[in-house]
Formats: C-alpha cells, structure tokens, sequence
C-alpha cells in the first residue's frame, strides 16, 4: 500500500529526511520510530502529498505521489501532529466540512457513527474549545478515518495524552489491525512502538534499521545472560575467553555474559566458570527492550555526528 | 463548487461565533449609516445644491464600507487557521489549492459587499425621509457605478491584501492593522473631491478602475503564489 523508495527531502541546506526505503502492507500496523526532528512529519507529510520530495519517489496504493496527489488524498487518512480542528465549531459542524471536502454520500450517519465510537455523541454540537485533549484528539482520528481511508498515517496520536486517554487511543489502534489498511504510526514512545506495531522503521533523517522488536533486539544484541556469583572476583569478565562469548562483564554480585545462543552456549560457559573457581548461584537470560535497542542504534549515529 | 461552498458555509459558521467580526459586519455599517444620515439631517434646510454636496460626500462612507468588512473577517480566516493548525488537515482532503483559495477570497467579499450595499440603501431611505426625496445630481450613473460596480474590487482587493499580511503573521490585530491600508485605493475619491470639489464624474470612475485592476491583478496574482499547499505548510509563520 505504501512503498517508498530513496525518498529525500531538504530544507534549504538542511537534509530533513534522506534516502528512505521501505514499505507498508495492507493489514499491517508499522511504526516510524524516532527522536525530535529525525524526520517523522515530513515523511508522513510527503505520503500525503502536502509537500513534495526533493528526489526520490513513492507510491501510496498503486498512486505515485508526484503524479495523482488527488487520488492519493482520496484514499489517505491523516492524524496531524497538532489536532488542527476548528475550536469555535461544534465536533458536528468540524466533522461535517470534512465529509463535505472528501464528497461522502451519507455524511450523516457516517459522522454519528464515528462520534458514538469515540464517545463524543453525547457532546457533538458543544465547540471544540470546551473538550478536553484527549478528547479532541478523539475528533481528530474520527475526521481522519471519516472517509474510509484505506491507508492511515498516525502522527504521535498519544502525545500529550493522560495514561487513560493514550490508552484508549492505542486500545483503538490495536483494533485496527486485521482490517485491510496500511497504517504507518509516527512515535518515539518505544513500548507504543512495540505492542502495536507489526514492524519498525528505526529513523533519524536516514533509516537505521527496520524489522519487527523481535528481529531488532536479536539483531543488534545476541542474547545477555546474567550469572549470580556467591563469590564474584574481579577480572573474572576478563578470563573468561571462551569463542561462544561475544562480551563479558562483572557489575557487584553479577556477570552479564553475551552469546549467541545461550541453549548452545550456556553449559559451556557454566564449565568454565566453575572451572575459574566460580561459586553460581543463579543463571538466566537476561530480557532485552526495545529500548536498549533504540538507544544503542541511536546512539551509535550520536557518535558518528 | 462542493468543496468550495463547504469552505464558504464553515467560514460563515465560523465568522458568526468571533465578537469582532460580528462587530465589523453589524454595528460598524450601522455607525457608517448613522454618520453619513446625520449629515444629510445637518443640511436638511440648505437649498437642494447644498444638499445634494452634502450627500455626494456622505456617499464616501460607502466606498469604504466594502473594504472595511471584509479586512476583519479576512483576517480572522486566515490567522484563525493558522493559530488553530487546521490547513493541514485541509490540505490533505482532495480540495484542489484554487478552491480553498476561491472559498476564502469569496467568505468576506460576498457579505462584505452585500452589507455595504444594504447599508447604502437604508442611507437612500433614510436621506429621502429627510429630505424629502433625494436632491438631482445625488444618484447620477457615475455615482451608482462607483458604489455598485466597485464595491467588488475594492473588497477583494481588501481580501487579497489581507491574504498576503496574514501569511507572515499570527497577530490577527497585526494582520488587520496592516491591511487596513488596503483602504487607501478606496480613499481615491475622498481625495479627488476634496481637492476638485466636484461630484464624481464617468472620468474619474474610469480612473478608479485604471488604478484598481491593475492593483487586484498584482495582489491577486501574489495570494494566488502563496496559497500553494507547499508554501502553506512550509513557508508560512
Ligand atoms: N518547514 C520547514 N522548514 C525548515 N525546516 C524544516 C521544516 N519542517 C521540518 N524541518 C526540519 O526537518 C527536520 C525534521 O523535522 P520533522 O518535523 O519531520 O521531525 P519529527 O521527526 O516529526 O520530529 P518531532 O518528533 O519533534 O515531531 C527538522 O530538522 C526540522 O527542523
Ligand atoms: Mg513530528
């Protein structure tokens, strides 16, 4: 549905968003992963043909973004960063003018279904003004799938969100999947990223890595496992010296060792501990976050400037 | 058309719910009417000579009437958006870049100039009761086409004006104040008769839209580059 290719964009002489390659399929949920200003409005914006790369090229359902922006407009729903909706106008009214933009036939009953899912039925002709955050971020995903879109593009729909708002807003998302979208979700709140997402673009101006959580945790860090020691002694990390270990490392009472795979791996590594003179107390594998991901990828372009 | 009727009926909604701009589109015309009537009332027992100079320069609040109407609700529509962030989700329906731009020219011309005319007429009414009917020489051609037929430009030329302020601004005061000079095209007659002391003749309209065309064409041809999705989104402050 979505498929991108080398797409660049650049203010001026600063480079926004660069040679970006990846795809969305229909039915999936896929994340845009990144810190401030990696980029993630502006390939969204582009998606949506709002504004234009500056080379490279992309498709939203079969459409290229240079030549059919109106169809691609047609079929693409859109979460802005900011809710954007008219304060003084009631959520009916706000609701209505977009029906009309997008030329749905029975507008009526389109807008109270939407209004009766997200809970603002009972409040339609008060002015926006009067609802709170979460619930204007509410009116704004119920004008962003008003018209059906069959590709939906989510620009941090939890920002700024009380823990029971963002909730349901991901409770929400969720429920999107199986349905025949694309769905591209711009965040930087990684557990977000992880329970929603079918996979995630890792981005910052360019794309730094791409998979599903599982794939980019084995990826990046093999597995750790940590070993309790009864008598931890220093330098032991350094003795170890075994080909399985990729790294080593005592920290107080514990040894957090790096393999490959710790069902190979472990009896090995358990040998020559004891071998060291090792008392073990416990062994286990250490779980790895998505967040030790992200800041290890991160960080890594940190350094490179 | 559907798409830039929808943005005409949500600027209406929207222009009804502002203090301002409600104030601009009722009681200023109101002032205006009442400004110009007390000064046909003041000469009410001059020969009818005098009258009918006396009413020429009251016609002058209706040149400006059109220009002034329209600069507020003008100005809110656009800084309005823009405070808000509601262009993006706009731009991203299928409205084509001229329709949205065709709906906001059109939302403070049309009730700018019908109201300037409205006021005009009950001036008329106001005047022939009076005076008892309206002086010879008042209501000539050249007179009824400056109010009628100019209206329109000056009003869009206010528009397009305020179109281009607003784009550099979020101050909807600042917006305002600085399109307020958009009224000075509107100004011309109040300057050649002041200066000639001679009602308006078929010359001097045809002056006023030698000036005025030219003006609308530039300014129009400036909000019509700003007014691209592009430029919208990443240009303007
Ligand atoms: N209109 C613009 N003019 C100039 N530079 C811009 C413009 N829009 C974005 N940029 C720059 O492009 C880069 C990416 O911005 P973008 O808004 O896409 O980031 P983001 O990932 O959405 O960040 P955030 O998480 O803060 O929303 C930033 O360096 C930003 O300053
Ligand atoms: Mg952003």
């Amino acid at each position: 549905m979505i498929r991108v290719e080398g797409l660049t964009r650049r203010f001026g002489d600063r480079v926004a968003v660069e040679g970006l390659t990846f795809e969305v399929r229909e039915g999936e949920i896929v994340a845009l992963l990144g810190p401030n200003g990696a980029g993630k409005t502006t390939t969204v914006r582009m998606l949506a043909c709002l504004i234009s790369p500056t080379s490279g090229r992309a498709w939203v359902g079969g459409h290229e973004v240079h030549a059919e922006p109106e169809a691609i407009r047609a079929i693409v729903g859109i979460l802005t960063e900011t809710p954007g909706l008219y304060r003084r106008l009631s959520a009916r009214q706000n609701l209505r003018f977009f029906a009309e933009l997008y030329g749905i036939q029975d507008a009526r009953d389109r807008i109270e279904k939407y209004l009766r899912f997200f809970g603002l039925w009972e409040r339609r002709d008060e002015p926006v003004a009067t609802y709170s955050k979460g619930m204007r971020q509410k009116l704004a995903l119920a004008r962003a799938l008003l018209h059906e879109p069959r590709v939906l593009l989510l620009d941090e729909p939890t920002a700024g969100l009380d823990p029971e708002s963002a909730r349901s807003v991901r409770e929400f998302i969720a429920g999107l999947k199986g349905e025949r979208r694309a769905v591209l979700l711009c965040t930087h709140n990684l557990p977000e990223a992880e329970r929603l997402c079918d996979r995630i673009l890792l981005l910052r101006t360019r794309l730094i890595a791409q998979g599903t959580p599982e794939e980019l945790k084995r990826r990046l860090f093999g597995t750790r496992v940590v070993i309790e020691l009864a008598n931890p002694r220093p330098g032991i990390d350094a003795e170890l010296r075994l080909p399985v270990v990729k790294s080593a490392e005592l920290a107080g009472a514990r040894l957090y060792v790096e393999v490959s795979d710790p069902h190979r791996d472990n009896p090995a590594l358990v040998r020559r501990l004891v071998e060291l003179g090792a008392e073990i107390v416990s062994v286990r594998e250490e779980e790895t976050t998505l967040e030790d991901v992200y800041h290890e990828l991160m960080g890594d372009t940190d350094a490179q400037g | 058309m559907r798409r830039v009727k929808a943005v005409l009926r949500r600027e209406w909604e929207e222009a009804v719910r502002i203090r301002m701009v409600l104030f601009s589109v009722s009681f200023f015309p109101l002032f205006m009417v009442g400004f110009a009537a007390y000064l046909v009332w003041q000469g009410r027992s001059l020969p009818p000579q005098g009258q009918a100079v006396l009413m020429n320069t009251a016609l002058i609040y209706f040149f400006v009437l059109p220009v002034v109407i329209p600069l507020s609700i003008a100005a809110y529509s656009i800084v309005g958006e823009k405070e808000q962030g509601t262009l993006e989700p706009v731009l991203a329906t299928p409205i084509r870049d001229w329709e949205l731009f065709l709906g906001k020219a059109l939302a403070p011309v049309i009730p700018g100039v019908l109201i300037s005319w409205a006021a005009f007429g009950i001036f008329l009414i106001a005047s022939c009761l009076i005076l008892g009917g309206i002086p010879p020489g008042v209501l000539s051609p050249p007179w009824l086409l400056s109010i009628f037929a100019l209206a329109p430009f000056t009003a869009l030329f206010a528009v397009f004006v305020t179109m281009i302020v607003s784009s550099r601004t979020t101050d909807t005061r600042a917006a305002y104040q600085f399109s307020s000079l958009a009224v000075l095209p509107a100004l011309i007659p109040l300057i050649v008769y002041s200066a000639r002391l001679t009602a308006v003749n078929l010359i001097f309209v045809g002056i006023e839209v030698g000036v005025l065309l030219p003006l609308n064409a530039v300014t129009l041809y400036i909000a019509l580059r700003l007014f691209r999705r592009e430029e919208i989104l990443t240009r303007w402050k």
